[in-house]
């Protein structure tokens, strides 16, 4: 009974811990900018997979590959700002969110298929990991899962100084409450826009790497997590990141739970489930702000 | 006294100016597809024609969902494979015949769909398209994960939803009985006639009153409601129309091609509709029609490319939402107000120097 109360726990705390490190990018892009990043998924994949190229192919150690991962998400959200959100703020369009939704999903798909291309389809073995087991009593908890633990927890203090205590961090912050207010006061939005895309694309390569650490490497590895990504910050509300983070680790618990009660596949629908009943009691998340829309 | 001259407005000419040069487009179009088996033998370019108007009625319903009443559904994959499965497991489980079974499946799934707008009805923009895409993924995973066998069929084992191989041999659409060898043209004739009933009935609820609602509640939901437009019920008429149409059409694929399976329900196939409706334009009706000529051209070109034809898919769809947010009519458009507004101005020039 107590091992699959302690596996059951441990399995909750590694996915939640994964999921809280894609959500937290994805709530910061969508409480920020307003924008529904559809491209997420593709930016872990990404990260993952430069993580394999930089030591498979090029030979360099392992935490060179993490590094790798973080500047390959980096450098798409980047290329995200430059090439989608720049032009469609300044054209100015009906509705920007379902603009950006689209063109998302096109660069989603079209990131996605040049790993594929270049890296081919089979399923691949991430190199940046940690081997071995750690023996508590008549438990083994693979060291693996301390480091995605331990490095989702750091990451996350570190969203959390760089958002309350830096000047930059002010910046977002105010650009999330109100866009044309921040501008007023001089905040350079376009900026504070690039940097939040790079930042969350930085996130996005890191989860990557764990992901793929504890699964495989695959060119729709991304899908999965960013979906379930949703799903929490939607639960948890528009823009909300505690609570985001907190949802996180709830569903992944409820998920794992479910999973071992029913069986693999009825996690996800479970969570579909819960979405759908939370939207239809709360219709702007467990937390979220009511959005007061100007007609 | 009351002047018994009707005046007519601009707003009436032009309303009529406009229906006028549909009808002459639909005529044109209805024309050439129907003569189009007579002048093509090849069994392959005809079989790519029926797959188009599948590809045109999905996207004329996902336009009028989206397109005019602005609900940004990622679910019409799953409503089209609904249509489908529904048909396939009514032939297969219960020995219905194929119309009542492509019939029944049409209502059931505009029934389901209508439940899906009651879900949504308190969500606004983005949330939608979440919980579509969810119910979507969730039928996908459902569908594919399904291993436990239901039934035996020849010694083989089924499950109950098809799993990951799907239906197939379940019935057709009855020309092989009828013309033989030359079935496929009683498929094309039987695709070619749905087409042309989905896009009339959709272009009749664009231009009617209620295409109307849909396309206020669109624009300004606040000021359509205080005008009294009814969004409870408007909202549930565009779920259960659409997917009306979708379903069937879904039916339909399943009888032509004899089997079905969870690859329709695949984002690759999604990305295609998409790209259709964004290319063409949204909210205009000859917008997915037009990006299905386009894109069924460009894909026939890139077959040669192979690989590289899903990269070329999402490159097109993001290069159009940023470069025409319009679509290509919507460019059109603009080109004709810019060529309108240059004579204008050229004749004002005109008649001023003249003075």
């Amino acid at each position: 009974m107590m091992d699959i109360f302690f596996s059951i726990a441990l399995s909750g705390l590694t996915s939640g811990a994964m999921y809280a490190l894609a959500t937290l990018g994805l709530s910061l892009v969508w409480g920020s900018m307003g924008m529904l990043n559809m491209a997420h998924g593709a930016m872990l994949t990404l990260g993952g997979y430069a993580a394999f190229a930089v030591v498979m192919q090029m030979g360099l150690p392992g935490p060179l590959g993490f590094v790798a991962a973080l500047g390959a998400g980096a450098l798409v959200g980047a290329l995200l700002y430059m090439l989608v959100v720049k032009p469609l703020l300044r054209a100015e369009v009906a509705s920007f969110e379902t603009a950006v939704l689209m063109a998302t999903v096109g660069l989603a798909t079209a990131l996605e298929n040049s790993i594929l291309l270049t890296f081919g389809g089979q399923p691949l073995a991430q190199p940046v990991k940690s081997d071995g087991m750690l023996q508590i009593g008549q438990q083994g908890v693979p060291y693996q899962s301390m480091v995605v633990i331990g490095v989702a927890l750091i990451l996350m203090g570190i969203t959390a100084y760089v958002l309350q205590h830096t000047r930059a961090g002010r910046a977002i912050r105010a650009t999330t409450q109100n866009r044309d207010a921040a501008q007023l006061l001089g905040i350079p939005v376009g900026r504070v826009y690039l940097q939040v895309l790079m930042f969350s694309g930085a996130l996005a390569g890191i989860c990557g790497c764990l992901v793929s650490s504890i699964t495989q490497l695959s060119p729709t590895l991304g899908a999965d997590p960013m979906l379930k990504a949703f799903i929490m910050c939607v639960v948890a509300g528009l823009g909300n990141l505690p609570g985001a983070v907190l949802a996180a680790f709830a569903l992944a618990f409820i998920e794992a739970i479910v999973q071992y009660v029913f069986g693999g596949r009825w996690g996800f629908p479970v969570l579909l489930g819960l979405v759908i009943l939370v939207l239809v009691w709360r219709p702007t998340g467990l937390f979220g702000r009511a959005q007061i829309r100007r007609l | 006294m009351t002047s018994s001259i009707r005046h007519s407005s601009p707003l009436q000419i032009k309303l009529s100016a406009t229906s006028n040069t549909d009808l002459r487009i639909a005529v044109g179009l209805a024309f050439i597809l129907a003569v189009l088996p007579l002048m093509i033998d090849s069994r392959y370019l005809i079989g790519q024609v029926i797959l188009a108007m599948f590809y045109a009625i999905i996207a004329t319903q996902w336009n009028l969902l989206f397109g005019f009443a602005g609900i940004f559904s990622l679910a019409q994959m799953a409503v089209f494979a609904l249509g489908g499965y529904a048909t396939a497991m009514l032939c297969s489980y219960l020995s219905w015949p194929m119309a009542l079974a492509i019939a029944a499946a049409a209502l059931g799934t505009a029934f389901v769909s209508v439940l899906i707008g009651l879900a949504c009805l308190r969500l606004a923009g983005v949330y939608v398209s979440l919980l579509t895409l969810a119910i979507a993924q969730a039928m996908h995973v459902l569908i594919v994960s399904d291993t436990e066998c239901f039934t035996m069929v020849a010694s083989q084992c089924r499950q109950f939803t098809g799993g990951a191989v799907g239906f197939a041999r379940f019935g057709d659409l009855g020309m092989r009985d009828l013309l033989e060898e030359h079935w496929l043209w009683g498929n094309y004739a039987i695709v070619l006639c749905l087409f042309a009933l989905c896009s009339g009935f959709t272009y009749f609820i664009i231009h009617s009153p209620m295409g109307l609602a849909f396309k206020a509640l669109r624009d300004n939901p606040g000021y359509a409601i205080a005008r009294g437009v009814n969004r409870f019920q408007s909202q549930l008429l565009v779920f259960g129309f659409s997917a009306f149409f979708t379903g069937l059409a879904g039916g339909v694929y399943a009888a032509h091609f004899q089997a079905i399976g969870p690859s329709i329900l695949s984002w690759s196939q999604f990305n295609f509709i998409i790209a259709i409706t964004v290319v063409g334009g949204t909210g205009n009706f000859w917008g997915p029609i037009v990006g299905t000529l386009i894109l069924m051209a460009a894909d026939e070109l890139m077959r040669e490319m192979g690989e590289f034809r899903t990269l070329g898919l999402g490159l097109i769809i993001a290069a159009s939402v940023v470069w025409m947010p319009k679509g290509l009519l919507g460019r059109v458009q603009d080109l004709q107000q810019w060529w309108g507004r240059k004579h204008q101005s050229h004749n004002h020039l005109k008649s001023s120097s003249n003075h």
